[in-house]
């Protein structure tokens, strides 16, 4: 197991630095000017000059990429060009509300998506399994910008159950901050629940009809036993690793989800460093969700051996 | 089995709608709590470093106005007005020496009082790093403290739009305390002399602004940015919500109390809402076609007159804003009702006119040399223009590359001038024709002719206002002869705010002083 886990994190530490490279490359490729950004468009080329003279960005690629790899090797990502502040913290005040987006999301996909994907798959052919089956297929093409709109209109707008955007007033405590993230989390995770129902209901069906789920039968356990204690953890395996990527991909919707909400999350500050080219905070944020990429999909193989004993490192 | 993932899934379902209805709750308080004391204020987006000297963006000038003044203001006929400046300021007979009394009583957020020694040294660095300030700063020989309330400043030729440059409120002569002013760097922290103070900046989430308790107000009758200033409301709390249906639902939900710049097409979900005023911002600005007058093809006058003959600026404006009440067919730089309007010196405006634009394509011997136009669809209504423009050019001969950019890259690439022939902008209502980019010698575009200079230069020494507008019909005469750019016509934008808002000022850039929150 350890050694796994060596192993593991050497991987870790390469794939690491081939996404730093990338990263620098592809943020300076593309063109655009932080310092014409930040500047506004009355100003000269002269004054845009001057300002990139100020921030280093005059200065040769190769010479910025080798201070960009010291930085990285001392772990600092270095200061945010708009934001006043080092990209370190700004990830960090953003972290807590997209991880708490990215949970409830997650649990929301999961919570409708298992428990509708098993009751397909044990109800097959059915009404219920026909109309889990259109509810999904319609949920996996709905986007989840198109959700977020509907839903504020609906439940934000004419009933004003919940805000339409934002993360809450000055001073707001953990439960207010949740109440502005129940929206969101509902778009975000309602489209991503259709996928687990699929993965679901399909894992079902084929150890449904396994020999040892009829044996079980045959044996007299009872049809709930059967389906807890001898499909289902059998068939979490593949549905496993799909939570686990839907929770990569619930990251990547966040970034549509929280500019759709005026959230305040890392989502945001990728959309706004893009547009800004705000080199340092690309570069850094698609570091370090790269990074959670690549610790997630360790996370999964190591929930493998905990649901099924027979899978050692 | 059923019967048990039933029960899950009922039990599942209603500690969800208990918990969901738990947060509904606790929400609603802190919302309506957040309203008795503060107004929310909905922006485009994040504004970066707050300082109004560097930065011209209007959104960093619509916030920053509260919490920083100039020595002069507009009042709402865009006539200069004193502002940190005691009276309008003494002009010698030469109009090369300006006498200013300051104010007394003029305290900073941090409590210390206002000198002239404060002033100068703001005035210097506005010189130094102000895009508006170095345009002034070659008319300056000197500035300089005349005891503690007054200051000269001394010009080596007379100019003209030097009180209007001091008013502006981006890339503002701002005035800040001595030891702020010695960096070259953009401000981080934020003390001035304005009715708000600067109480917490958490990006892409909020900025706050409190009411400054010292705050010293000019006194006379509120008239535009002009007159007494009462900070009535506690808190100013300016969030970017960079959606703009997000910031429609926002104030129709009433978490939102003012929402800027929202889509024309959204009108008819404001309207008959007694919870939500529209308002229409006349004038706010207009849509630009800037030619490179400096390389390429469109260097040739004549190639410029041939794209101006062609265009139609009416179809243009109905593609990219929709609602007539949300545009004006208008060739004047400056709309109707303002000081600087003229119709007689527009002479070439809206023609879509083919067959003119194809005799001067001859005249010009034009070889079919691609028309590489930039325009972003960051700014829908002028991917939308830049559409109908390409139509007009090809209909008349032109070979048009339209070049759909990012607005980022745009504003990088426009620097280069062998990168691109005409690229689309827009500009807001500035109340002093210097103050236009495209006059700018310096600017993208780069109109930069003798008859222009001597115009120009004229305009800019002569300080008699009548014979200013005189000038000033001279040099818009000279923009459509010559051709820099298109002014494609006025548009006009649309904000909404709460119904409980009252004593609000329709303006460019919103304020939010002598504003009470019913």
């Amino acid at each position: 197991m350890l050694r796994y886990l060596a192993r593991r994190a050497g991987g870790l530490v390469v794939v690491m630095l081939l996404v730093a490279v990338i990263v620098f490359i592809i943020a300076r490729v593309v063109p655009g000017d932080p310092a014409a950004v930040m500047l506004g468009s009355s100003a000269t080329p002269a004054d845009v000059a001057a300002l990139r003279a100020q921030l280093g960005l005059d200065q040769p690629l190769p010479v910025q990429f080798l201070l960009y790899l010291r930085q990285i090797a001392s772990f600092d990502l270095g200061n945010s060009l708009f934001l006043n502040r080092p990209v370190l913290q700004a990830l960090g005040e953003r972290a807590q509300l997209t991880t708490l987006l990215t949970l409830m999301s997650a649990g929301i996909a999961v919570l409708i998506g298992v428990p509708v994907g098993v009751i397909s798959a044990v109800k097959r052919g059915s009404v219920i399994d026909q109309a889990a089956t259109a509810v999904s297929m319609l949920g996996a093409s709905l986007p989840s910008f198109w959700v977020g709109l509907t839903l504020i209109e609906y439940l934000a707008v004419r009933h004003a159950w919940f805000p339409v955007a934002g993360w809450g007033d000055p001073g707001d405590g953990l439960l207010a901050h949740l109440h502005h993230l129940v929206l969101p989390a509902v778009a975000l995770g309602l489209p991503n629940s259709a996928l687990i129902i699929r993965f679901t209901r399909t894992s079902m069906l084929d150890v449904l009809q396994d020999d040892y789920v009829r044996t079980a039968r045959a044996k007299g356990v009872r049809p709930l036993g059967v389906v807890v204690h001898h499909a289902f953890r059998n068939a979490m395996i593949p549905v496993l690793t799909v939570i686990g990527l839907t929770v990569a991909t619930l990251i990547g919707g966040a970034i549509v989800t929280e500019t759709v909400f005026g959230l305040p999350g890392v989502g945001n500050l990728i959309v706004s460093a893009v547009l800004r080219r705000d080199y340092p905070v690309i570069q850094g944020t698609l570091l370090v969700i790269s990074g959670i990429y690549v610790l997630i999909n360790l996370a999964v193989d190591l929930l493998y051996a905990a649901v099924d004993p027979r899978v050692r490192f | 089995m059923v019967e048990f993932a039933g029960r899950i899934s009922r039990r599942g379902f209603g500690a969800g709608l208990a918990g969901m209805a738990a947060l509904t709750a606790a929400g609603g308080v802190r919302r309506a709590q957040a309203a008795d004391n503060a107004i929310v204020i909905a922006t485009i987006g994040e504004p970066g470093p707050l300082d109004p000297t560097i930065v011209t963006s209007d959104l960093v000038s619509i916030i920053t106005q509260h919490i920083f003044e100039t020595l002069y203001t507009f009042d709402g006929g865009w006539q200069v007005r004193p502002l940190l400046a005691d009276g309008m300021p003494q002009i010698s007979a030469d109009s090369k020496l300006y006498t200013i009394k300051l104010r007394s009583g003029v305290h900073f957020h941090d409590g210390s009082a206002m000198t002239a020694d404060d002033v100068v040294a703001s005035l210097q660095r506005w010189l130094n790093l102000s895009p508006r300030g170095k345009q002034v700063a070659p008319y300056v020989e000197q500035i300089g403290a005349d005891g503690a309330l007054g200051l000269t400043i001394q010009l080596k030729s007379p100019y003209a739009p030097l009180l209007a440059l001091l008013s502006m409120s981006n890339g503002a002569a701002a005035i800040i305390p001595k030891a702020m002013t010695q960096s070259t760097a953009a401000l981080t922290t934020y003390v001035g002399t304005g009715p708000y103070r600067f109480a917490e900046y958490k990006p892409d989430q909020y900025i706050r602004l409190t009411r400054f308790d010292g705050y010293s107000s000019p006194v006379g009758q509120p008239d535009g940015y002009a007159g007494e200033r009462r900070a009535l409301i506690e808190e100013l709390r300016f969030v970017p919500v960079p959606n703009p249906s997000t910031r429609v639902d926002g104030i129709l939900s009433g978490e939102y109390q003012f929402a800027d710049s929202l889509p024309a097409e959204m009108l008819p979900r404001l309207r008959g809402k007694p919870t939500v005023s529209p308002i229409t911002v006349k004038p706010f600005g207009f849509p630009l076609m800037i030619f490179n007058s400096k390389a390429g093809p469109l260097a040739n006058p004549v190639l410029r007159q041939a794209a101006q003959a062609a265009l139609s600026c009416g179809d243009m404006l109905a593609a990219a804003f929709g609602d007539p009440s949300f545009f004006e067919v208008e060739g004047s730089i400056y709309a109707k009702g303002t000081p600087f309007y003229d119709e007689a010196s527009v002479t070439a405006y809206n023609l879509n006119d083919a067959g003119r634009a194809g005799t001067l394509l001859k005249q010009a011997g034009y070889a079919k040399q691609p028309i590489r136009i930039m325009t972003s669809q960051q700014y829908d209504f002028l991917y939308k223009m830049s559409l109908v423009a390409q139509q007009n050019l090809q209909d008349a001969g032109f070979e048009v590359d339209l070049q759909v950019l990012d607005w980022a890259t745009l504003l990088q690439r426009r620097g280069d001038e062998k990168a691109w022939d005409a690229f689309f902008t827009y500009h807001t209502f500035v109340p002093e024709p210097s103050l236009i980019t495209i006059l700018n010698p310096a600017y993208p575009g780069w109109w930069d002719t003798a008859e222009k200079h001597a115009v120009m230069d004229a305009f800019n020494g002569e300080t008699n206002p009548a014979r200013r507008v005189e000038d000033w019909k001279k040099l818009q005469g000279l923009f459509f002869q010559q051709a820099p750019a298109i002014k494609v016509g006025e548009f006009y934008n649309l904000a909404a705010r709460s119904a409980r808002v009252t004593g609000y000022t329709t303006t460019p850039w919103p304020f939010f002083w002598n504003v009470r929150l019913g």
